[in-house]
C-alpha cells in the first residue's frame, strides 16, 4: 500500500505536465506577438510622421543606366556607326502636384518642340505615378541647355542624357550595317535591355546580325532624391558594360567607291578576297539614309521607301534572288568536263536547239540562242567565252541536271553565304528531287537546257556568285565567308572542294579569253596593262518570250518598259596571273551582262588594283 | 504490436475529421501573399503570383498526402525520416548550388529544394519519438538528454555552416520547444541558457563576415546606413510611412522603387505594412494567431505522447518563422532570413510548412490512436 501510494504520489503525470507546459508556451507565444503589436503600433502610429517625411524626403529610387551599344568599324579602324549622346526629358507624376502646368510650362520654354498632349495626358494618367514616362526625345543642345536653365518651372520634368546611334557613313553602308529601332512587343520578353524606356535593337544587317553582343549590359544605381525628387546622392552605382565592338572586312571607301559605280542604278556588288572568304563590299542600291531611323519615321517618308520599285530598303546583295544567266556556264562546263566532254568536243549551233515536247501542238519545242544567226562550231573554250547557248543545251542534256545541280552546289549555290543575317536568302539550285520535294511534278528534259544556261528554276544572290566564283578560282580553297574581321582566324584551312587543276587551267582559259580576246562578252570592259581581269557576263530574262514575239522579231531592251528588261550580271576575277579578288555585280533590268554589268565590275577591279586592301587594314585595337 | 481499440478509419472518415477551419486560414493567408506577390510584380500576374499559386497547390497535395497517411507508419519511420533529411543536408554541402555565398539549394530533377526547411519537421518526428519512447520517464531525465541534444545539434550544426544563421536558430528553438514540452526541468533550461551564453564568444568565431556584420548592424543600425543597416532602416521607413491605414493597395512608394532586395522573400511584410498600414499588419497578425491558436488546440485533443510532441512542435515552428520574420522587418531582430509562411515567395518553405501541418492534421484526425513505444524502426 505504501508502496502502492509512493508510486502514485512519483508517478509522472505526463499529460498534465504537458497541459501546463504547453499553456506557458502559448501564453508566451501570445506575449511576442503582442510585443510586434506594439512594435508596429510604435512604427505606424507614434512615429508615422517621422517617417513619412523620411519617406517623402528621403527617397531612395533605383535607376538603370543606358550601356552604349558597340562601335562598328571598317576594315581600316574608321568608326562607320558609333553613339551620340541624346537629351530627353521624362516626367514622373508623383513629383509634380499639378503635370499638365509643369508640360504648359515646358511648352513655353520650348516653344519649338510639338507635344502630342492628348496622348500624353492618357499615358501619365495609365502609367504608375512613381514610374518616368518619355515626353521629348532627341533635343537639341540649345534646346536641352534652355530646358535645364528653367528647370525650377518645370516640377517632376527631368532631363536625361542617353544614346543615340549614328552612323557616318552614308548610304552606301546603309544595307550591310543596318540600323536600330525601339523594341518590338515579341522583343520585350526577351531582351536584356526591356526594362530601359529608351531601349533599342537592331533590326537589319549588321545591327541585327550582332545584336546581342553589340547591346552592352545594363547599370543601374541607387539615388537618393529629395521631396522634389532631385537627386541629392548617389549610394551605389554599378556601371553599365559598353557592347562589345566589332571590325567589319568592309572597307568602307571601297563600299563607297562600289556604290557610286552602281550610279542609283538598281543593284547590287559583291566584293571576296578569295584566299580569306573576307568580304571587302557588299553593296545594294539605290539606298536610304541610315539616320532615317534614329528618330521616329513618318509614315509619308516610310511609305515613300516602301512604294519605291527599286526597293531601296531591301538589302540585294544578300536577299534579292535573281536567275544566274550565262554567269553558271563556268560551273557547267566543269560539269561537263568532270563528266567525260572533252574540251575538245564542237558542237554546231545554228541559233537554235529543238527537242520533242509532245505537249506542244507542233510536238517541239525550240530553245534560242542570244545570237539568232547562231555561232557555227564551238568548242568548250569558244562557248565560254563568247556564251554560246546552243553548245550549253547540248552538253547540259548530254550530262543531266543533276550532274550540274552537284557541282553548283559544292561551291556554295544553293547555301546561306554568311550565317548571321536574318534576311538573307539561299537561292535555288534546282534538280530531279528538288522538283519533286517542291512542285511535285517530275523532272522535264527542257528544265535541263534552262538550267544549263542559268535560267528556269535557277536563283542565286550576289554574295553567292562572288563566294562560289572565288572557291573555284582559288583552285578549291573552301573559304568562309565572312563580313567580321578576326572571325577566321580560328576556322581550319585546307578543307579542300573537289577540284581537277587541269579542269580549272581550262576554264580559266574560257574567262580569260572572253574579257581579254577580241570577239568575247566582256571584251569592251577589259582592263589593259599588267593586271588584268577575267569574267563571265549574264543576262537573265525575267519573262517568257513567246514564239509568236520571236516572229514578229524581238524588241530591243530599251523599248521595254523597266521591269520586264533583262538583269544584268557579271562574275570576274583578277588579277588573272594571281587572283585576288571575286567581284560579282547584278545591274536589275540593266538589259545585259556585258552592256551594264561588266563595266561596273571593270571599274571596281581598276580601283582594286590600284589600291592594295590588305595593307590598309588596320586592327581597332591599335585606332 | 499496436493496440487496436478501434476499427480503421477510412479515408472518408479521415477526409471529414479534417479541421477545414484550420485549412480555410492557411488558404486565406495565402490568398493574401498573392496579392501581395501581385503587388510586387507591379501588377504582373505571371511574375511571381502565379508560381506562388502553383507551389501552394503542390503544397496542398503533399498536406492531404501527409494527413492521410497511417499514423503508425509515420511513428515508424520517424527516426528514417529524419536521417534521410539529413543525409540531405551533407549531399548538400557536396553538391548544392551555390547562391549569394551560401549553399542552401539542392536541385533534382528540374526542382530546387532547400533540405534546411524540411529538417525543421524531420527533426521534431525524431524527437517526439524518443520522448514517446522513453523508459522511466520521469528518472533520470538529464541522462536521457544525450541523444535529443544530438538529434538538435547535428542538423543545426550543418545547416550553420552553409551557412544559413536563420534557418539554424529556427530548427534550434523548434528542436528546444519539444524537449520544453516534453517536460525537462527548469533547472536544465536556466543552465542550458546560461551555457549557451558562455559558449557565443566562441560561436562567434564561426559565423562568416556578413553574419557579424548583420549582428553588429541590429546593434545599431544607424552604425552603416547605406550598407547592412540599410536594410532595416528603408524597412521601418516603408512601414512607418505606411500609417494606420497604408498608402493603399499597389502604392507602395517605397517598396516599389525597389530599394530593398529580397523584397518577393524575406522583406514581404514590409511592402505589406506599407500599403494596408498599421490595421492591416494587425489582421495578419490575428490570422496567424488565429491559426496558431487552433493548431494547439489540436495538438491537446491527442491521446498519445508522440501526437502532442509532434503537433506542438509543428506550432512552435510556425510561431517561430512568422515571429522572426516580422521582428527582422520590424527591427525587433537581426536580419537572418527567415520566410513569412505562406506570403513569402519561395517554394521550399511552403512546401514544408504544408508538411508540417500535414502532420498537424494526421495527428488530429488519429487522435484516439495509441501507440506503443517504438523500436528504432
Amino acid at each position: 500500500m505504501s508502496e502502492s501510494n509512493k508510486f502514485i504520489f512519483k508517478k509522472y503525470d505526463a499529460n498534465a505536465s504537458i497541459n501546463r507546459r504547453t499553456a506557458i508556451i502559448t501564453i508566451a507565444k501570445a506575449g511576442l506577438f503582442s510585443i510586434l503589436g506594439a512594435r508596429l503600433a510604435y512604427l505606424q502610429i507614434v512615429d508615422k510622421d517621422k517617417y513619412e517625411i523620411l519617406s517623402d524626403n528621403n527617397r531612395i529610387t533605383h535607376r538603370l543606366i543606358e550601356p552604349q551599344r558597340g562601335i562598328i568599324y571598317d576594315l581600316q579602324g574608321k568608326p562607320l556607326a558609333i553613339n551620340r549622346q541624346r537629351y530627353e526629358v521624362v516626367i514622373i507624376r508623383e513629383e509634380t502636384s499639378d503635370y499638365i502646368k509643369s508640360i504648359e510650362n515646358l511648352k513655353n520654354i520650348l516653344p519649338d518642340v510639338n507635344i502630342d498632349t492628348e496622348k500624353l495626358y492618357s499615358e501619365i494618367k495609365k502609367t504608375k505615378k512613381f514610374i518616368p514616362i518619355k515626353v521629348l526625345d532627341d533635343l537639341s543642345w540649345d534646346q536641352f541647355s534652355r530646358l535645364n536653365a528653367n528647370i525650377h518651372k518645370v516640377d517632376g520634368l527631368y532631363p536625361q542624357i542617353g544614346f543615340k546611334r549614328y552612323y557616318t557613313s552614308g548610304q552606301s553602308h546603309s544595307h550591310i550595317i543596318g540600323y536600330t529601332a525601339p523594341l518590338d512587343k515579341k522583343e520585350k520578353d526577351t531582351n536584356t535591355l526591356a526594362d530601359l524606356s529608351s531601349a533599342k535593337s537592331g533590326k537589319l544587317g549588321i545591327e541585327k546580325a550582332k545584336d546581342v553582343s553589340l547591346r552592352g549590359k545594363l547599370g543601374n544605381k541607387n539615388v537618393e532624391v529629395n521631396a522634389n525628387g532631385r537627386e541629392i546622392r548617389e549610394l551605389d552605382r554599378y556601371e553599365s558594360i559598353q557592347g562589345k565592338n566589332i571590325q567589319l572586312t568592309i572597307d568602307s571607301d571601297l563600299q563607297d567607291y562600289c556604290y557610286k559605280s552602281l550610279n542609283d542604278q538598281s543593284g547590287c556588288v559583291a566584293v571576296t578576297n578569295i584566299k580569306t572568304g573576307e568580304f571587302y563590299a557588299l553593296v545594294s542600291s539605290p539606298s536610304y539614309d541610315p539616320n532615317l531611323f534614329s528618330k521616329s519615321i513618318s509614315s509619308e517618308k516610310w511609305n515613300s521607301l516602301t512604294d519605291n520599285i527599286y526597293k531601296p530598303l531591301i538589302n540585294k546583295s544578300i536577299s534579292s534572288q535573281y536567275p544566274p544567266g550565262s554567269t553558271i556556264k563556268p560551273f557547267v562546263a566543269l560539269a561537263a568536263l568532270e563528266n567525260g566532254v572533252s574540251e575538245k568536243r564542237e558542237v554546231y549551233c545554228n541559233g537554235k536547239h529543238e527537242i520533242k515536247d509532245t505537249s506542244l501542238e507542233s510536238g517541239i519545242k525550240t530553245f534560242h540562242c542570244w545570237k539568232e544567226e547562231g555561232h557555227g562550231n564551238v568548242n568548250l573554250n569558244e562557248a565560254l567565252k563568247v556564251s554560246c547557248d546552243v553548245y550549253f543545251y547540248q552538253i547540259s542534256r548530254e550530262i543531266g541536271i543533276n550532274k550540274i545541280a552537284e557541282v553548283c552546289k559544292r561551291f556554295g549555290f544553293g547555301q546561306n553565304v554568311f550565317d548571321s543575317f536574318y534576311e538573307e536568302k539561299k537561292g535555288i539550285v534546282p534538280s530531279k528531287d528538288w522538283k519533286l520535294e517542291s512542285i511535285g511534278t517530275p523532272w522535264m528534259v527542257g528544265e535541263t537546257l534552262s538550267a544549263g544556261i542559268g535560267q528556269g528554276y535557277f536563283l542565286t544572290t550576289c554574295a553567292q556568285l562572288s563566294l562560289a566564283l572565288g572557291q573555284l578560282i582559288n583552285g578549291g580553297e573552301k573559304i568562309i565567308p565572312t563580313i567580321v574581321m578576326g572571325k577566321n582566324k580560328d576556322v581550319q584551312k585546307n578543307q579542300k572542294i573537289s577540284l581537277n587543276p587541269k579542269h580549272l587551267a581550262i576554264i580559266k582559259k574560257g574567262l580569260e579569253d572572253a574579257t581579254n580576246t577580241q570577239g568575247g562578252t566582256s571584251f569592251r570592259s577589259r582592263i589593259p596593262g599588267n593586271l588584268k581581269m577575267a569574267g563571265k557576263t549574264g543576262t537573265s530574262q525575267v519573262r517568257v518570250i513567246s514564239s509568236q514575239e520571236r516572229e514578229e522579231g524581238l524588241k530591243k531592251n530599251n523599248e521595254l518598259p523597266w521591269e520586264k528588261r533583262d538583269h544584268g550580271l557579271f562574275i570576274g576575277y583578277g588579277p588573272i596571273n594571281n587572283p585576288q579578288y571575286a567581284v560579282s555585280v547584278i545591274i536589275e533590268h540593266g538589259g545585259s551582262g556585258s552592256g551594264a554589268a561588266a563595266p561596273v565590275a571593270s571599274k571596281i577591279f581598276k580601283y582594286l588594283f590600284d589600291n592594295n586592301l590588305n595593307l590598309k587594314s588596320k586592327s581597332i585595337s591599335n585606332v | 504490436m499496436f493496440s487496436e481499440s478501434k476499427a480503421e478509419l477510412t479515408i472518408f472518415d479521415k477526409l471529414r475529421s479534417i479541421n477545414y477551419f484550420l485549412l480555410s486560414l492557411i488558404c486565406t493567408i495565402f490568398f493574401i501573399g498573392t496579392l501581395a506577390l501581385y503587388s510586387i510584380s507591379n501588377g504582373n500576374f505571371s511574375e511571381w503570383p502565379i508560381k506562388h499559386l502553383q507551389r501552394f497547390i503542390l503544397g496542398l497535395i503533399v498536406f492531404f498526402i501527409v494527413a492521410l497517411l497511417d499514423l503508425k507508419i509515420i511513428f515508424r519511420f520517424a527516426y528514417l525520416i529524419f536521417i534521410a533529411s539529413i543525409a540531405a543536408l551533407i549531399i548538400l554541402l557536396i553538391v548544392g548550388d551555390e547562391i549569394n555565398g551560401a549553399k542552401r539549394w539542392i536541385s533534382f530533377a528540374g526542382f530546387s529544394l532547400q533540405p534546411s526547411e524540411f529538417v525543421k519537421y524531420t527533426l521534431i518526428l525524431a524527437l517526439a519519438k524518443y520522448f514517446h519512447s522513453m523508459e522511466d520517464y520521469h528518472e533520470n531525465f538529464i541522462s536521457k538528454l544525450i541523444i535529443p541534444s544530438f538529434i538538435v545539434i547535428i542538423p543545426v550544426a550543418f545547416v550553420v555552416i552553409q551557412p544559413d544563421l536563420g534557418t539554424a536558430l529556427v530548427i534550434f528553438l523548434g528542436g528546444v520547444s519539444v524537449i520544453w514540452i516534453s517536460g525537462l526541468n527548469y533547472k536544465y533550461f536556466i543552465s542550458g541558457i546560461l551555457g549557451f551564453m558562455l559558449s557565443l564568444p566562441i560561436l562567434w568565431q564561426y559565423l562568416k563576415e556578413y553574419q557579424k556584420d548583420r549582428v553588429f548592424t541590429f546593434f545599431n543600425p544607424e552604425r552603416d546606413p547605406l550598407g547592412n543597416g540599410y536594410h532595416i532602416t528603408q524597412s521601418k521607413i516603408a512601414l512607418g510611412s505606411g500609417g494606420i491605414f497604408g498608402k493603399g493597395y499597389m502604392e507602395g512608394t517605397q517598396s516599389h522603387l525597389n530599394f530593398l532586395p529580397e523584397m518577393q522573400t524575406d522583406f514581404i511584410f514590409t511592402m505589406f505594412g506599407e500599403e494596408f498600414g498599421f490595421i492591416g499588419s494587425i489582421i495578419l497578425i490575428l490570422l496567424y494567431m488565429a491559426l496558431i491558436g487552433i493548431a494547439i488546440r489540436m495538438a491537446l485533443t491527442s491521446k498519445s505522447l508522440f501526437s502532442k510532441f509532434l503537433s506542438l512542435g509543428v506550432c512552435s515552428v510556425f510561431f517561430i518563422y512568422v515571429f522572426v520574420n516580422i521582428g527582422m522587418v520590424t527591427g525587433l531582430l537581426p536580419v537572418v532570413g527567415v520566410p513569412l509562411p505562406f506570403i513569402s515567395y519561395g517554394g521550399s518553405s511552403m512546401l514544408a510548412v504544408m508538411f508540417g501541418f500535414g502532420l498537424l492534421t494526421n495527428c488530429y484526425i488519429n487522435y484516439n490512436t495509441t501507440l506503443t513505444k517504438g523500436s528504432f524502426i
